[in-house]
């Protein structure tokens, strides 16, 4: 596999994709929801209705050093920092997963809508090169898109809650480690899943339809912090990226397993 | 060296047949004709020797390389026009094919350059190099495929309809090209078209498939002979009498004689290019006026239609 062939693959679909708004727009309105409607809801709502009940129940399962950082906190402080720092934490998950995944159902399955895909498979590109540069070129902007979304989330929470917290909360070491290791694993994972779904299907919305899947997990991520069940604390997160990159590598050797030419070829439309 | 040997080459998907046990040589710098009804396996056949689809059984080589055992390297050595263009229309005519021409090997980049607007050139693209191929029209985009196809001066080309689309002077222009390209340039063409005139005209020698099976293969003049039989003289005489008939039937060398419409008598001679005058000189003596003299051939068409006709095989 050379890395030149690799980048030539990534250059050519990269230019397709940032002129297709059908797939740019997604990409760019799904991400802004989460960075600007997240914090503007929680610090721009001045009154929360939970009960100290509620609070004391869930502040019970909270690590020492969350617990340390809201000493002193009143209740309405207490859920907007527990909402802003925690709870919201695996939706940046969701990020990379639900960009990527229109980039990732277009790459063979697009090129076989548009009949450009006997021309390419032509060409003397090995199957990694073209399978992995396809998933360059998923993995590259949803992660740009993850890093911004994380960058204006952080500069909004500290510049609207600055008067509620008296100081900036963001970022955290959990905030950092998630999105700079667990990102990058669970998007790839979601890549190879779509890449290897899109050379195996007719068309972009079958490809797309199925990569809804990978949000699955993510979603048991969500649930799980919400209820405290699996906190993203430093810990599980490098044990979920160990997870995820395991993960990786077998989907990846299996993909590479999978991938036919002449399989991709019988599928066209 | 041959540019492709094919041996026994067969492809089986499911319980349909698509190509079935295809042996041919195509030589080195020869234009060869693949020609069929739709559905006959030529495409099937590209694909088994472009490395885009595995064979069920047979060999293959092409451009010296096994297909079975060194798929990279035939691709590197061929290039293909496939049924649909295959550009993409999002990118300009200039992003299409420096991705191409780097994709088949050409890294240099004043070398790509070079070559990529001599294509141009050729195929008057130079002025809209910069515009999205999406608003390109049926026949710039087959310019553009024909081009892609080309970039890397492929040792053996195979080509699906390349006229395909394209104005009278295009067409022209191609054909031009790959007579160049084989004449000049030695690169083995493969030429799959149901323009059977421009088969004719380009093609040394042609094989007629059907149904995946080989009906015929060999020059344009073999498949007619072999058809057809020997050329027919054509002969317009004005007022053609009983007695004209009789004679014309046993004039030497004839070996039957029919009265078509119109006043024209119909000989089968053995060799019609060499007894075409002494009949016609034996005629005026027994009295007829001719009209008109025409030696008759068969075309690849008739040819053709013969071979693939309902029934046939």
């Amino acid at each position: 596999m050379r890395a030149d062939r690799l980048l030539l693959v990534f250059r050519k679909d990269w230019l397709e994709v940032r002129r297709n708004w059908e797939i740019m727009a997604p990409i760019l309105i799904i991400p802004l929801i989460f960075c600007v409607a997240l914090p503007s809801m929680i610090l721009l709502i001045p009154e929360t209705s939970s009960s100290s009940n509620d609070l004391e129940g869930i502040i019970r399962i909270l690590p020492e050093a969350v617990k340390n950082e809201i000493i002193g906190f009143n209740d309405n402080q207490i859920i907007a920092y527990l909402m802003l720092t925690f709870i919201f934490m695996p939706f940046f998950l969701l990020i990379p997963a639900m960009a990527s995944s229109v980039i990732a159902s277009d790459s063979f399955a697009g090129e076989k809508e548009r009949k450009t895909i006997e021309g390419l498979l032509a060409t003397p590109l090995t199957d990694g090169e073209l399978m992995v540069g396809k998933m360059l070129v998923a993995f590259v902007p949803s992660m740009i898109v993850t890093l911004l979304s994380f960058v204006v989330y952080t500069a909004l929470v500290d510049i609207l809650g600055l008067s509620l917290f008296g100081r900036f909360v963001l970022p955290t070491i959990n905030w950092l480690l998630v999105i700079l290791l667990l990102a990058p694993a669970v998007s790839v994972t979601g890549i190879a899943v779509t890449v290897i779904v899109s050379a195996r299907v007719k068309g972009f919305r079958e490809a797309q339809q199925l990569s809804v899947l990978i949000i699955v997990p993510i979603m048991g991520l969500v649930v799980g912090q919400v209820l405290g069940v699996l906190l993203l604390v430093p810990t599980v997160i490098v044990i979920l990226f160990v997870i995820f990159v395991i993960i990786d590598i077998i989907i990846l050797k299996i993909g590479l397993g999978m991938f036919e030419r002449e399989e991709i070829l019988s599928r066209i439309r | 060296m041959s540019g492709i040997e094919a041996e026994e080459l067969s492809k089986r998907f499911g319980s349909l047949t698509a190509v079935n046990r295809l042996s041919f040589e195509v030589g080195t710098g020869e234009i060869f004709g693949l020609l069929g009804p739709n559905g006959s396996g030529k495409t099937t056949t590209v694909r088994l020797l472009a490395c885009l689809i595995a064979p069920s059984g047979g060999s293959a080589r092409v451009a010296g390389f096994d297909i079975l055992r060194e798929p990279l390297k035939v691709r590197e050595a061929v290039g293909v026009l496939t049924e649909n263009p295959g550009i993409y229309d999002r990118l300009t005519a200039l992003e299409n094919m420096e991705f191409f021409a780097e994709a088949y090997g050409l890294r240099n980049k004043v070398e790509r350059d070079t070559r990529i607007r001599e294509l141009f050139e050729f195929f008057d693209l130079w002025e809209r190099r910069g515009d999205k191929a999406g608003t390109f029209s049926k026949g710039m985009r087959q310019k553009l495929a024909i081009a892609k196809a080309v970039v890397h001066s492929p040792e053996v080309l195979f080509l699906d309809e390349p006229s395909s689309g394209l104005d009278p002077k295009a067409a022209k222009d191609i054909r031009d090209l790959m007579e160049r390209m084989s004449r000049q340039e030695k690169q083995t063409i493969i030429l799959c078209t149901h323009n059977l005139e421009e088969a004719e005209r380009l093609c040394s020698r042609v094989m007629i498939i059907k149904k995946g099976s080989p009906l015929a293969m060999g020059s344009i003049e073999e498949l007619q002979k072999k058809l057809r039989g020997a050329p027919e003289l054509e002969i317009g005489i004005a007022g053609v009498e009983d007695g004209l008939l009789k004679k014309a039937a046993k004039l030497r060398g004839v070996n039957s004689m029919k009265p078509g419409k119109g006043g024209v008598l119909i000989f089968d001679l053995d060799d019609a290019e060499v007894r075409t005058p002494d009949i016609v000189e034996e005629l005026v003596k027994a009295g007829a006026r001719v009209k008109s003299v025409n030696i008759i051939r068969p075309t690849l068409e008739d040819t053709y239609l013969e071979l693939t006709k309902e029934g046939s095989r």
